[in-house]
């Protein structure tokens, strides 16, 4: 039986906002809804996030996700031209094959989920501070971090050459 | 004890850094050449370095197993060979495009050669790593890089379409592989792919046995996508249609390859229990079966009916990513890293030629229709017999690479007694002489629409000689490359180095 407590509802508020955003983000018409819809998402993961107890997380989430992802995207959309609607071209069989789809594998997960509950101690989550997570990323993942600056250089390249104007035509 | 930073032997990442050296030398060397000047010193920079980053690799060969930081970094000889084959690809790619890059990216050539360089970087980092976190950024390089690669020709629709389709089934198929690897770290609590085995295993005991199959099947399907195989092959043939030539041989060869290694790193590190605990001989197996199966039915028989080159050798790709699946699927069976790495190679061979041949012709006529290889013979008889050998030996058709690859695929499933997938392989193998043959039969039998020779720039000849050389070789001599490979020490891959055990 589920315990009615402040956590709880939090929790539902939370999901509910977070979920009801996603929605949203999907039926809206408009470029700059669906980015301020998304935008409401990502807030609703952060605070999902500080009832996980991984404040430094959450923190980190409402600063790129719900911060800086979103303002970049409403800058696309404001610099190029956001007065665009979505057209309505897909098949509507194609439309019913990717529900059925879906459909099918959110059952498929929640089966899984609901089918195996959890039964051991929730581990101690005191240890795991923002001084640990540094001094991991910086000794024992190393590798992939380097790795990612490389990543995000390759992204950088990638969209000067996209995005650059012609020099002459 | 733990060990830190300099407590390793960083010499052993040396292929690794001599590419990431040399994509950063290049970077700023472009920056200083002038503009509109010319980029041929970039090209020839690049191939020096994959060159030597292959020479180091090779001296390798042999050595005992290494890693670095708990297995975010590990080299043995199942990374140093799929090191050697992506190398080989990039390199022969590098090679054969000099002449393409100049008139197809005009206002991107320095961009083109070290975005290539850092695919391949990517595509190293997956083959040479035991750890999920760098596993996945190692994917995620080479998936970002060829993005941008396909849209390289910004001036073309078809370009720009391959670039927006890739970017989101790319995207797609990253998330469902990262939802799995979260499963695995919510069970285990590490990335490392050695311990993770160890406490999925005692997970999949205490009654956790849905998740574990959860995060494989969320895997599996992710991978599928990124190796091509149907039935998430959606992409495959308008992305490789939109791309440059080259850039479209990248994908089908190097980064094929290197999702194979992925494949293989994953679910024999970390799933392999299964096999003992029963669920892979029931699920597991046929699933990877049916994906096996269902990428050579579907991409042998599409094939038929393309009548572009590219988008028929796209679905061809697909049907060699079912070939290469077999051997993982029938894992129980005599020559698994044997058998999928003779097939990869001699893949890499006759596809890399085919390309070529295919880039020549392409840059001659002007377009990529079947018809553009009618009466190749008589425009270009050396062209013509190459790409004879290439798509015999894609047929299958001894005596050639293709032909002993698939033997050897058929031999490991046979003695995993998996026959029906034998019998699968070998009617979509003869389906697939029709399309092969189709453009031999164009090339020998119809006339050229214009008598005009088709010249072949230096680089792409080499290219093609040197596949026409592996493809031949691996078809007279396939005792040698398997005796070379029987000599590797593939268990290995399978279990943590042993000094490093008591951390």
């Amino acid at each position: 039986m589920i315990e009615m407590n402040g956590e709880f509802i939090a929790f539902l508020i939370l999901s509910i906002m977070a979920i009801g955003g996603a929605v949203f983000m999907l039926n809206f018409v408009r470029v700059v809804h669906m980015v301020l819809s998304l935008a409401f998402t990502m807030l609703s993961i952060a605070g999902i996030y500080v009832l996980l107890n991984a404040e430094f997380l959450a923190a980190i989430q409402v600063l790129i996700y719900t911060g800086a992802v979103s303002i970049l995207m409403l800058f696309g959309i404001m610099l190029t031209r956001h007065r665009d609607q979505e057209a309505e071209g897909v098949r509507p069989w194609h439309k019913f094959f990717s529900f059925v789809g879906v459909a099918a594998f959110l059952g498929i997960l929640l089966h899984t989920l609901y089918r195996t509950p959890f039964t051991e101690e929730t581990a101690d989550v005191g240890r795991f501070s923002v001084d640990w997570l540094g001094e991991t990323v910086f000794k024992q993942y190393v590798i992939p971090f380097e790795a990612v600056s490389v990543l995000l250089l390759v992204a950088l390249v990638g969209a000067v050459i996209l995005a650059r104007k012609e020099s002459k035509s | 004890m733990e060990k830190y930073f300099l407590d390793y032997d960083w010499t052993v990442m040396a292929p690794e850094l001599i590419i990431l050296a040399a994509a950063a030398l290049l970077s700023v060397i472009d920056l200083l050449l002038k503009e509109g000047g010319n980029r041929r010193l970039l090209g020839w920079i690049s191939l020096a370095a994959v060159i030597g980053a292959g020479v180091v690799a090779a001296q390798q060969l042999g050595d005992p197993a290494y890693e670095i930081l708990s297995d975010t970094y590990r080299v043995d000889d199942f990374a140093r060979v799929f090191k050697l084959i992506l190398l080989a690809g990039t390199g022969l790619i590098l090679l054969g495009s000099f002449r393409e890059m100049d008139r197809e990216g005009k206002e991107a050539r320095g961009e083109y050669i070290y975005l290539l360089l850092a695919a391949l970087l990517g595509g190293m980092m997956l083959t040479s790593s035991a750890d999920l976190i760098t596993l996945f950024v190692g994917l995620e390089l080479l998936s970002l890089a060829s993005y941008i690669l396909a849209g390289i020709r910004r001036k073309r629709t078809d370009s720009n379409e391959a670039a927006w389709k890739y970017v989101v089934m790319g995207g797609v198929s990253s998330a469902f592989i990262l939802y799995g690897m979260s499963f695995v770290y919510g069970l285990t609590g590490t990335t490392n792919l050695y311990t993770a085995q160890q406490r999925l295993f005692e997970a999949y005991n205490s009654g956790y046995e849905p998740f574990v199959l959860l995060s494989l099947f969320l895997m599996l399907l992710g991978f599928a996508f990124k190796a091509a195989s149907a039935p998430f092959h959606m992409w495959a043939p308008d992305v490789y249609q939109g791309a440059a030539t080259p850039v479209t041989s990248f994908l089908a060869v190097v980064s094929k390859a290197a999702a194979f290694s992925l494949i293989l790193r994953v679910l024999l590190g970390t799933y392999l229990f299964l096999l003992q605990a029963g669920p892979w001989q029931e699920l597991v197996a046929p699933a990877l079966l049916v994906i096996a199966a269902a990428s050579m039915v579907i991409g042998n028989t599409a094939a038929l009916r393309q009548t572009r080159t590219k988008r028929m050798m796209a679905y061809s790709s697909v049907a060699h990513a079912g070939y290469m699946l077999v051997p993982l699927a029938a894992v129980a069976g005599a020559m698994l890293f044997e058998s999928t790495i003779y097939y990869l190679i001699a893949y890499l061979f006759m596809t890399l030629g085919a390309f070529t041949v295919l880039m020549v012709v392409e840059r001659e006529t002007g377009n990529e229709h079947l018809a553009s290889f009618a009466g190749l013979s008589r425009r270009s008889p050396l062209a013509a017999a190459a790409m004879t050998v290439f798509l015999v030996s894609l047929a299958g058709i001894p005596i050639t690479a293709g032909f002993f690859g698939k033997f050897y695929i058929l031999i490991h499933a046979v003695t995993a007694r998996e026959f029906w997938i034998a019998a699968v392989m070998l009617v979509t193998t003869v389906v697939s002489y029709f399309y092969y043959f189709g453009v031999i039969r164009m090339m020998y039998f119809r006339p050229p629409s214009d008598g005009k020779k088709v010249p072949i720039p230096a680089g792409a000849a080499v290219v093609i000689l040197i596949s026409l050389a592996g493809t031949l070789l691996l078809g007279f001599l396939p005792q040698w490359t398997l005796d070379f490979l029987g000599q590797m020490d593939w268990m290995s891959t399978l279990s943590p180095v042993r000094d490093t055990l008591g951390q």
